[in-house]
């Protein structure tokens, strides 16, 4: 594997993202905003905890939905942009799993997650590591006991299906195709999140 | 003679390169696109919950606009409006103009908007207006501009561009 993470990371940081006369920024095939994550994080965090407990799954589900369809959408905007195609392109060997490994350094570069790929087990099974991610901002004390992180685990399958689910389809159809568990985070204690993506 | 533009915008960007997180002007920051942002405000319309999605932007955006002003001394009102606005701008939000601020009221207008042409981009135009981010935006700079506590404002939506507008149109009442 060719793919140089920190020289992503470092590169792809580095982007400035402007907005055009009218304020809005377009880039990567998408809208893009730049909001503070305590907006998200407010939001997320209090949907849920006053959520009825019979609904707590429901809008769990609808916050990494969010995130699936966004990963999906704009995951395909940054593998087919030029500022892909001039920093991470040159260095893959072997697609997609390099693509997947590339974006993961995209991932972190773009304040998303300190994240990567742990394990792939091409078109099966990948395991994601995060060891800094701004969705566990919300424990100021002690540990949640409830995983947090709808933001990361949406994305990371939205990612699998960009590499192995098919050609990519503007309409979504293939969403869906996979599914992620987050099964430790640093919201709840650990020290670090990981997430496990498989068929869904 | 130099001109010194007291409504510039100053935005400092950083990186930190150990924890892998943006900031702008010390604040936490990060990008996502407008399917996340729709998806978003479509989820609080479906559970009800748009008024949670107002105060969470809201509240966020207060920090940012309350510290601005007081780390560069802006105190005129004036110029305390249109930093607002290009505020609103450097997040990719759009084109903001307030066209009045009064003590127990307002009207704002968006020229452009990141989360209604988001939502038209993603679902075509809608039967409601959307913009719960924006009002929250709103509702902050008339609390901030106006010294007054958090939800002193109620700022609502009164023309959308995602039920196809040309702009979009916001009255801002003291609660």
């Amino acid at each position: 594997m060719a793919i140089d993470r920190e020289k992503i990371i470092e590169q792809m940081s580095q982007i400035e993202i402007v907005p055009d006369e009218n304020g809005i920024i377009e880039g990567f095939n998408v809208l893009v905003n730049q909001l503070p994550a305590k907006f998200w994080n407010t939001f997320a965090d209090r949907l849920i905890s006053k959520a009825d407990e019979d609904m707590v799954e429901a809008k769990e589900y609808l916050l990494y939905n969010a995130a699936h369809e966004c990963g999906y959408h704009t995951g395909y905007g940054i593998i087919t942009s030029e500022e892909w195609d001039a920093i991470v392109a040159p260095m893959i060997e072997k697609a997609p799993e390099d693509v997947l490994y590339g974006a993961y350094a995209v991932f972190t570069a773009w304040g998303w997650a300190d994240s990567e790929i742990v394990e792939l087990v091409p078109g099966e099974k990948m395991v994601v590591r995060a060891y800094d991610y701004y969705e566990s901002d919300h424990v100021k004390y002690g540990k949640s006991s409830r995983m947090a992180a709808y933001m990361i685990a949406g994305v990371s399958s939205a990612f699998m299906e960009l590499a192995y689910a098919g050609e990519y389809d503007p309409k979504g159809s293939l969403i869906g195709k996979y599914e992620c568990k987050q099964t430790k985070g640093i919201e709840a204690g650990d020290s670090y999140g990981e997430f496990v993506v498989t068929k869904a | 003679m130099a001109t010194f533009i007291k409504n510039e915008l100053k935005i400092r960007h950083d990186f930190d390169p150990k924890t892998k997180r943006h900031y702008d002007n010390g604040v936490l920051t990060v990008r996502h696109c407008h399917h996340y942002s729709s998806l978003y405000s479509q989820l609080a319309i479906d559970a009800n919950e748009t008024e949670l999605l107002k105060d969470s932007a809201s509240e966020a955006f207060r920090e940012i606009l309350s510290d601005y002003y007081e780390k560069n001394n802006i105190t005129a009102i004036a110029d305390k409006a249109e930093l607002a606005c290009r505020q609103f701008a450097a997040m990719g939000l759009g084109t903001m103009k307030i066209l009045n601020i009064n003590e127990h009221s307002g009207e704002v207008e968006l020229l452009s908007s990141h989360t209604d042409e988001g939502w038209k981009k993603k679902w075509g135009v809608y039967d409601k207006p959307i913009n719960y981010i924006g009002a929250g935006y709103i509702e902050a700079v008339f609390e901030v501009i106006l010294d007054s506590p958090p939800k002193s404002f109620l700022a609502e939506e009164t023309q959308s561009i995602a039920m196809g507008a040309e702009t979009s149109k916001f009255k801002v009442i003291r609660r």
